[in-house]
């Protein structure tokens, strides 16, 4: 028994879930649940279909070329059941399924990296635009002003004198 | 990517009831199905039919990249182009989508991204002209 892989979606598929539809090429095609069917009937394009795993991987939203990702195949040969075998790959399993977990999630936080220098670029970029909103007219200029009315004042003074 | 707006197709026969045109009884020819007859021995197989009574226009003129026949080549060639058509190339433009790779989207094996297949409109003979 094994837990086959949604076409659509690529979600699993456990034995008696889901529906198998087989073309009349004989071609076998399994869907998890209907939603998966039913847009397969509609001749979508899984990889152009936002919420499935093809297009998450297609459009790189996801870590695609890893070697975390190189364990768990499809092995059409069967291994003879031996107690220590199994112990050690349950315990191998879990250490892949975190070490997968955290590049994962360590590719989409590099990812989103991006985005967020492109903000504080975009924050900047508005500010100095639109400084004019902020600064009072004559903001920083009163020094400069005060000066000459000095000047203006010793002009005057200067000239009373003569 | 968003669903496509429909437009202007209240008066077409073929959708008005469009969910019968879904359910697989009615299923049309799959794009790796088409992909598979352009391969250069099923193709030829398919562009030289034998006369058949039963098939629009006996079989002899058969759009390879569409799986649709056609009455006479003046209906063929308008065919090709038309939008139906040019988009249909589009999409066959890509490699077809497979079991393998849903299951290397799913985590088993490293994806490998698909590439791009060159398509072109079927040669037709020249010689009716």
């Amino acid at each position: 028994m094994r837990i086959e892989k949604c076409y659509f979606c690529s979600g699993p598929v456990y034995p008696g879930h889901g529906m198998m539809f087989v073309r009349n090429d004989c071609k076998a095609f399994r869907f998890c649940k209907s939603k998966c069917h039913r847009n397969f009937k509609k001749k979508r394009n899984p990889r152009k279909t936002r919420w499935t795993k093809a297009f998450r991987k297609a459009a790189g939203k996801e870590l695609t070329v890893d070697n975390s990702l190189e364990f768990e195949k499809r092995r059409n040969i069967p291994v003879k059941y031996q107690r220590e075998l199994w112990n050690k790959t349950v315990e191998a399993m879990k250490k892949v399924q975190e070490i997968k977990q955290k590049r994962q999630a360590r590719f989409i936080f590099n990812r989103l990296k991006k985005g967020k220098q492109l903000e504080k670029e975009e924050a900047i970029n508005e500010v100095k635009k639109n400084i004019h909103l902020i600064k009072a007219p004559h903001a920083g200029k009163a020094k400069k002003l005060e000066e000459k009315m000095v000047e203006k004042l010793q002009e005057d003074v200067d000239m009373g004198d003569d | 990517m968003g669903k496509s707006k429909q437009i202007g197709n209240h008066k077409s026969d073929k959708k008005k009831n469009i969910a019968k045109t879904w359910k697989t009884k009615r299923r049309t020819k799959d794009l790796d199905e088409i992909h598979s007859d352009m391969t250069p021995t099923n193709a030829a197989k398919l562009l030289k039919q034998e006369v058949d009574y039963d098939v629009t226009g006996s079989a002899q003129h058969y759009c390879l990249h569409c799986a649709r026949y056609f009455v006479d080549l003046k209906a063929m060639k308008e065919h090709f182009r038309t939008k139906v058509h040019k988009r249909r190339l589009k999409q066959l433009r890509e490699e077809p989508y497979t079991q393998a790779e849903a299951e290397r989207a799913a985590g088993m094996g490293s994806y490998i991204p698909h590439k791009a297949v060159e398509v072109q409109t079927q040669q037709v003979e020249e010689e009716m002209s």
